[in-house]
């Protein structure tokens, strides 16, 4: 069995994929691939843009057929069962698919129309949707009006308008300024915490990633590495010792005598360390030749670099 | 489901004014046209033949008649073009990618097909109706007389009828166009096109033989002809009241030459068959897209 299921079993699977492969012509853009999504967590698809977090995440949602593989989203079958599939999900696109001409409210009564909904029952999910990300104050605005941060809002709450049990989210804070990012993610992360939602989401920002429940870090078409943030940290990435010395030449000979290996990086002298306590030996050999120090933990980039082999494209 | 569709399109085609303006800017080009040479062609070429026949005491009202017969053109030609702008929000939705979202939803296709369908005709019937009310105080300025109730509540029929023929038409040309431009380039294309299949720009009878026979067999050709037959029929009665001999004579080359009636050889098509042909048109072509739409993966 997949180490990968143990220790985990006793978890609802709100998403199951198994071999996922998707083709375009002779380019293989899924091949074939195998992940779960545990009910009320927080997912995140990592990897580099043309990885095929996209591609995955529109089968997955139903808009693209696949060419092989079984998924179950919520007890149905993706290709088989689609229209239920659809009842019970909310997307947000990488760009934006409201009608910049239609004021905020307008675009979420045409869109919410779409669901099997009564009208006061679909008025009120409007106002929730508004309310949950905050944007009852523009729901009069036009959507082309808008600021990227509050589009963006406006995208989250039609993709809430049918109360969806999962939420997808393609790259949902590419392109937006810092502060607006973190507002965006504190909303996303709200809807999962306070609201029991399943949110299943792809990026290309480390960051995010490292707040996720658990990160499945994809490239070139295949799984790569998966795993809690702080498992992936911890196997791919090494905690780091930074000296700056006070003689160079001396500290040098003192670690290359005790074999202990490092790199330079301009004036500061590196030492990979497994742990962080593992600095404290080589910090009591090289007493008194010390200007100054840092200890550095992995970090999810250090941990994607070392899986992927790769900076992450922007 | 349908209705909040259908409000979506009318909304975003009313909101994007230039796009309103650009649908009816054909409309324009025609009257303008009109109005500074060909309508003067027109009344006085057969100005001087009334004179001829002895009947120069109608020449003077001809004017009605020849702006009667344009407006009629034009408004036919009007709901082609115009239902034809209502479908660029369809395009549209394609080309920004609007369309994943409503794939992903549990709305069926047909019913999103048929908001964009009811749209246009909805669209291309209220604009066709300010075209013609627009040609209509045209007509008044110029000296002429409104239709009478019967004649407002035919045109209106016949408009309808067309606008739901030319629905079914360009559906069928606009499910094979994906981008905006070649959208754009195809409106050109009718726009300019129309005037000549409508016997706007020349007449029909000016035409070659050959011509003739493809405007005939086009089939929204036949509003114009039905919507002159109400419009030029009214002006006639107007200006030459129980017409004696010559003057009947004159109005049969006169509907003749001016696509008033469409003979083919000695057989001139009868109303019926001028609306079996709009209503075939329009059952046949929403039957072709149905197939169309029914055959094109669900997913790409």
């Amino acid at each position: 069995m997949n180490p990968f299921w143990n220790g985990r079993q006793n978890m609802e699977k709100i998403i199951e994929v198994h071999g996922l492969k998707k083709n375009y012509g002779s380019v293989q853009a899924v091949k074939g691939i195998d992940f779960y999504v545990e009910a009320g967590k927080l997912f995140a698809f990592l990897g580099p843009n043309g990885a095929g977090k996209s591609t995955t995440i529109n089968i997955v949602c139903t808009l693209l057929t696949k060419d092989a593989g079984t998924i179950i989203v919520d007890g149905h079958e993706v290709d088989k069962d689609d229209g239920k599939i659809r009842e019970e999900i909310g997307i947000v696109f990488q760009e934006s698919v409201l009608d910049p001409l239609l004021t905020v409210r307008e675009n979420l009564q045409t869109r919410g129309s779409f669901y099997p909904m009564e009208k006061n029952t679909l008025e009120a999910a409007i106002e929730s949707a508004m309310r949950t990300t905050d944007i009852l104050n523009i729901a009069n605005r036009r959507f082309g009006t808008l600021s990227g941060g509050q589009r963006r809002r406006a995208d989250i709450a039609r993709a809430l308008v049918n109360h969806p049990k999962i939420l997808f989210l393609d790259e949902p804070t590419t392109g937006l300024d810092p502060q607006t990012r973190k507002n965006v993610w504190k909303t996303i992360e709200g809807l999962q915490k306070e609201h029991g939602m399943t949110v299943f989401l792809t990026t290309h920002y480390m960051e995010e990633a490292a707040m996720a429940d658990y990160v499945v870090v994809i490239d070139d078409g295949l799984i790569a590495a998966k795993g809690t943030p702080a498992e992936l940290k911890e196997k791919y990435s090494t905690d780091s010792l930074q000296i700056k010395p006070i003689d160079a030449d001396a500290v040098r000979n003192l670690l290359k005598t005790n074999g202990i290996a490092f790199r330079e990086a301009s004036d500061l002298l590196i030492v990979d360390i497994g742990r962080t306590v593992d600095a404290l030996p080589i910090l009591r050999l090289l007493e008194g030749n010390i200007g100054s120090l840092q200890v550095l933990n992995g970090t999810m980039d250090d941990a994607f670099i070392g899986i992927t082999g790769k900076e992450i494209r922007e | 489901m349908i209705y909040r569709l259908v409000l979506r399109n009318l909304r975003l085609y009313f909101r994007d004014r230039a796009s309103v303006f650009f649908s009816l800017l054909g409309v324009f080009v025609m009257i303008g046209l009109y109005a500074l040479f060909l309508g003067n062609m027109w009344v006085e070429g057969y100005g001087s033949a009334l004179e001829r026949i002895g009947l120069g005491e109608y020449s003077a009202t001809m004017r009605f008649l020849i702006d009667s017969w344009i407006i009629a053109g034009v408004t036919a030609a009007a709901s082609i073009t115009t239902t034809m702008g209502a479908f660029g929000t369809m395009v549209d939705d394609q080309a920004r990618h609007i369309d994943k979202d409503f794939k992903v939803s549990p709305i069926k296709r047909w019913q999103l097909v048929l908001g964009y369908i009811l749209s246009s005709v909805i669209i291309g019937w209220m604009m066709s109706v300010f075209t013609l009310i627009l040609g209509e105080g045209y007509i008044l300025v110029y000296g002429g007389q409104l239709l009478s109730l019967l004649g407002w509540l035919k045109v209106l029929g016949i408009i309808t009828l067309s606008v739901f023929a030319s629905s079914a038409l360009i559906f069928l040309l606009i499910a094979f166009i994906k981008s905006p431009n070649a959208f754009g380039t195809a409106s050109t294309l009718m726009g300019t096109l129309i005037g000549f299949f409508m016997g706007v720009y020349v007449a029909i009878g000016n035409l070659p033989p050959a011509v003739q026979w493809v405007v005939k067999c086009f089939p929204i050709a036949h509003t114009g002809v039905l919507l002159r037959k109400v419009m030029v029929g009214e002006a006639a009665q107007t200006v030459f009241g129980t017409p004696d001999v010559i003057g009947a004579q004159f109005l049969k080359v006169f509907d003749e030459e001016m696509g008033v009636t469409f003979n083919f050889g000695s057989y001139t098509v009868p109303v019926w068959l001028h609306l079996l042909i709009l209503v075939l048109t329009a059952l046949v072509f929403f039957a072709l897209t149905t197939i169309i739409i029914s055959r094109r993966k669900a997913k790409d």
